[in-house]
C-alpha cells in the first residue's frame, strides 16, 4: 500500500476534517491536534499529515508534495491552483459577499473596494461590466468602508455577527464557500487505486450525512 | 513593472546551462534513435507561422500565443504546438506522396504564460505524429511507442491514462440540451473538478434522468470498472465507440510488457480541443503535470482540407528533465595544464587522448586566476612541463 500525504489546514477545519474522517471508519490515532508538531503520522493507514496555513494547502498539493489536501473553495478561487477538486466535504460553509455602509453605492469617479481575495474580485466585477480599484489588504477588512478607504468590501460571511457589529450591511452575494478534498493530479494517477479506494470510502460517509 | 535588470529574461523564457542542455541533448538523440527504428523521418518547421492558419487552427487559447507583426502588416506567431504546422505540411505536400506518413520532431514551442511568470513558456517537445490512419492498431502503435519511448529515456515510475473524447462527447451530448452545455461539462472535467461538475448540474436546468446519468459519470470514474458499463447510455450508432475502445484495449494489452502501467478513465478530457478519438495521458512520479500527452485527431485535418486518420504524441522535455536521475550523463572530464615551453607537447597528449574519445581541456596554467577553484570542475587533472614530463 503506498503512503499517502495529506494537507491539511491548521485550526477549525482541521478538527472537523479530522472527525468527518475518524467517523468515516479511518484508523487515526487519538489525540494530536494539541500537538504543535507540523507532521503526525498515522501508521495504521499509511498517512502522513501535513499541517499548513489554509492558503498553502493547494500549493502543497500543486507542487505535489502532498497527494491530498482540504482547502476551502475560497482559496482553491483566488489561486486558481492545478489540483483537482473530487469532492465537496460540506464542512465550514459560509460564503464569499460584497459589503457595506447601508444604503450607499459606489464613488462614481473612483469606486474602490477593499478584499483579501483580490482575483475573486476583480473577476467578480469584471464579469459585472464595473471597472473598480481594488485594494488588496490581509484583515480586518471590515475597517476600510467605516474610515473610507472604499466603498465596499468583498469577504467571506458565515453568519454575518461581524458585519453588524461594526455597522456594515451585505450588500451581493458571489459564491458559496466550503471545503474541498483536492488532489495533485500526477498522484491521482501514479496512486489512483489508494487514491480512488481513499475518496470512495469519503464520499459514502458524506452521503450518510 | 519596475527597471529591468541585467539578468532578467523576458516571463518565462528559460537559459539551459551547460550541464541541462547536456541532458537535453542526450534526450534527444536517444530519442532519434528511438524514434527513428520505428520508420520516422524527422522534420523542422519554421519558428514562426501565419495567425491567420496555425495560429486559429492550433488547439493552443489564444491568449497564450506570442504575436508579431511582419513588415507587410500580417499577423504572425510564435509556434505554440508542432501538430499543427506538421498538419499543414503533410496536408499541402507531404501526404501526396507517402500515405500513411510516420513524422517526427523535437522543436521548441512557445505558449504566453498568464499566471506565474516562472513556468516555462519556451519550452522544447518531442513527439510523433502518424498521419493516414484510422485504425485502432495505429492508436495501439502511438501508445505503445510513447511507453517504449519514456521507459528507453529512463523513466522509471510512469503511468498512462486513456480515456476517448468520441465517447466523452457522445456521452455528454445524449444528455445535455446544447453545445454549450457539454463544452462547460467538458471544461470541468478537463480540471478534474467533479465538485463543479455535480453542482453545474443543478445550473444548468437538465431533466432529473440527465442529472442521474452525469452523476454516474463522476461515481464511474471514481470506482471505474469497464466500459461495457456504458453500452446503456449510447444510441446504437454510437455502440461503436465502445467497441474501439475495447479493441484498442485488446491490442495493448497484446503489445505491452506490462500492461498495468495502462488505466482507462472514461472522464478522460483535454485542454487540447482537437481531439476526436481515443487520447491519452503520461505520468511519472517527481513530476506535479504530466510529461505528455497525446491522442487522435482526425478532425485537425479538415482545417487543411483532408479526409485523414491522425494520431500522435509530445513529450514535455521540460517535465521530463524534472523526472530523470540527474546523471544521466556520464563522462570523464580531463584538465590538461601546460607550463611555459611545454605547448607542443600539451597538445599532442591532448590530441591522443582525444582520439581515445577523452573530453580534454587544454590550459596554459599561468592563465588561470584562481587554479585551485578551477580545478574542481574536472575529474582529472594533469600538468606537462617542458620536455614533455607529465606529473598530477
Amino acid at each position: 500500500m503506498n503512503e499517502l500525504t495529506i494537507a491539511m489546514p491548521k485550526g477549525r477545519i482541521f478538527e472537523e476534517a479530522y472527525q468527518l474522517f475518524v467517523e468515516a471508519g479511518f484508523d487515526l490515532p487519538q489525540e494530536i491536534s494539541d500537538s504543535r508538531k507540523l507532521i503526525v503520522e498515522a501508521p495504521g493507514e499509511r498517512i502522513q499529515f501535513i499541517l499548513a496555513k489554509p492558503m498553502d494547502v493547494p500549493v502543497y498539493v500543486e507542487h505535489g508534495v502532498a497527494d491530498i489536501g482540504i482547502a476551502g473553495k475560497d482559496v482553491l478561487l483566488e489561486q486558481l491552483r492545478d489540483v483537482h477538486e473530487l469532492l465537496d466535504l460540506h464542512i465550514s460553509n459560509c460564503y464569499i459577499a460584497t459589503a457595506g455602509l447601508p444604503n450607499t453605492t459606489m464613488n462614481e469617479i473612483a469606486p474602490r473596494v477593499a478584499t483579501k481575495y483580490p482575483t475573486i474580485a476583480t473577476n467578480f466585477y469584471k464579469e459585472k461590466g464595473e471597472q473598480v480599484e481594488i485594494i488588496e489588504l490581509n484583515g480586518s477588512i471590515e475597517l476600510a468602508p467605516m474610515i473610507g478607504l472604499a466603498d465596499r468590501i468583498v469577504d467571506i460571511v458565515s453568519t454575518g455577527q461581524t458585519l453588524k457589529e461594526n455597522g456594515l450591511v451585505e450588500y451581493e452575494k458571489i459564491v458559496d464557500i466550503s471545503s474541498r478534498l483536492i488532489v495533485n493530479p500526477v498522484s491521482y494517477r501514479v496512486k489512483s487505486e489508494r487514491i480512488r479506494e481513499f475518496v470512495a470510502q469519503l464520499k459514502k460517509e458524506l452521503i450518510k450525512r | 513593472m519596475g527597471k529591468i535588470q541585467m539578468f532578467e529574461k523576458p516571463l518565462g523564457m528559460r537559459d539551459s546551462f551547460p550541464e541541462v542542455n547536456e541532458q537535453k541533448e542526450y534526450i534527444r538523440s536517444t530519442a532519434r534513435n528511438f524514434i527513428r527504428n520505428k520508420g520516422y523521418d524527422f522534420i523542422k518547421t519554421p519558428s514562426v507561422e501565419y495567425f491567420e492558419t496555425i495560429g486559429k487552427a492550433s488547439a493552443i487559447d489564444e491568449s497564450s500565443l506570442f504575436k508579431l507583426v511582419d513588415n507587410q502588416g500580417e499577423t504572425l506567431v510564435l509556434r505554440p504546438d508542432m501538430t499543427t504546422p506538421i498538419a499543414r505540411i503533410a496536408a499541402s505536400k507531404l501526404l501526396k506522396e507517402k500515405n500513411p506518413l510516420r513524422l517526427a520532431y523535437y522543436a521548441n514551442v512557445f505558449r504566453a504564460q498568464q499566471r506565474e511568470g516562472g513556468r516555462p513558456a519556451e519550452f522544447e517537445q518531442l513527439g510523433l505524429e502518424l498521419i493516414g490512419d484510422f485504425s485502432a492498431y495505429g492508436d495501439s502503435e502511438i501508445i505503445h511507442t510513447a511507453v517504449e519511448l519514456v521507459k528507453t529515456l529512463g523513466v522509471e515510475r510512469f503511468r498512462i491514462t486513456i480515456g476517448h473524447a468520441g465517447l466523452l462527447t457522445a456521452f455528454l451530448t445524449n444528455n445535455t440540451n446544447t453545445v454549450e452545455q457539454v463544452d462547460t461539462l467538458r471544461q470541468l472535467l478537463v480540471e478534474k473538478n467533479f465538485v463543479g461538475f455535480e453542482q453545474k448540474l443543478d445550473d444548468l436546468g437538465l431533466l432529473e434522468e440527465q442529472k442521474e446519468n452525469l452523476t454516474k459519470l463522476i461515481d464511474y470514474t471514481i470506482d471505474f470498472k469497464t466500459f461495457e458499463n456504458f453500452r446503456p447510455f449510447l444510441t446504437d450508432e454510437q455502440q461503436y465507440l465502445i467497441d474501439q475502445v475495447e479493441q484498442l484495449k485488446r491490442l495493448l494489452k497484446l503489445q505491452l510488457s506490462d500492461p498495468s502501467i495502462v488505466s482507462f478513465d472514461f472522464s478522460l478530457a483535454s485542454h487540447m480541443s482537437y481531439y476526436t478519438g481515443m487520447l491519452f495521458e503520461i505520468y511519472a512520479a517527481g513530476s506535479g503535470f504530466p510529461i505528455g500527452n497525446g491522442g487522435r485527431y482526425d478532425e485537425l485535418f479538415q482545417q487543411f482540407g483532408e479526409q485523414v486518420g491522425a494520431i500522435g504524441f509530445g513529450i514535455r522535455v521540460d517535465r521530463l528533465l524534472e523526472v530523470l536521475r540527474q546523471d544521466i550523463v556520464k563522462e570523464k572530464r580531463t584538465l590538461l595544464l601546460f607550463t611555459e615551453g611545454a605547448y607542443l607537447e600539451a597538445n599532442k597528449l591532448a590530441e591522443e587522448r582525444r582520439n581515445n574519445a577523452e573530453r580534454v581541456t587544454l590550459q596554459y596554467v599561468e592563465g588561470v586566476h584562481d587554479l585551485d577553484a578551477y580545478k574542481q570542475n574536472f575529474d582529472e587533472v594533469l600538468i606537462v612541463s617542458e620536455g614533455g614530463s607529465l606529473h598530477e
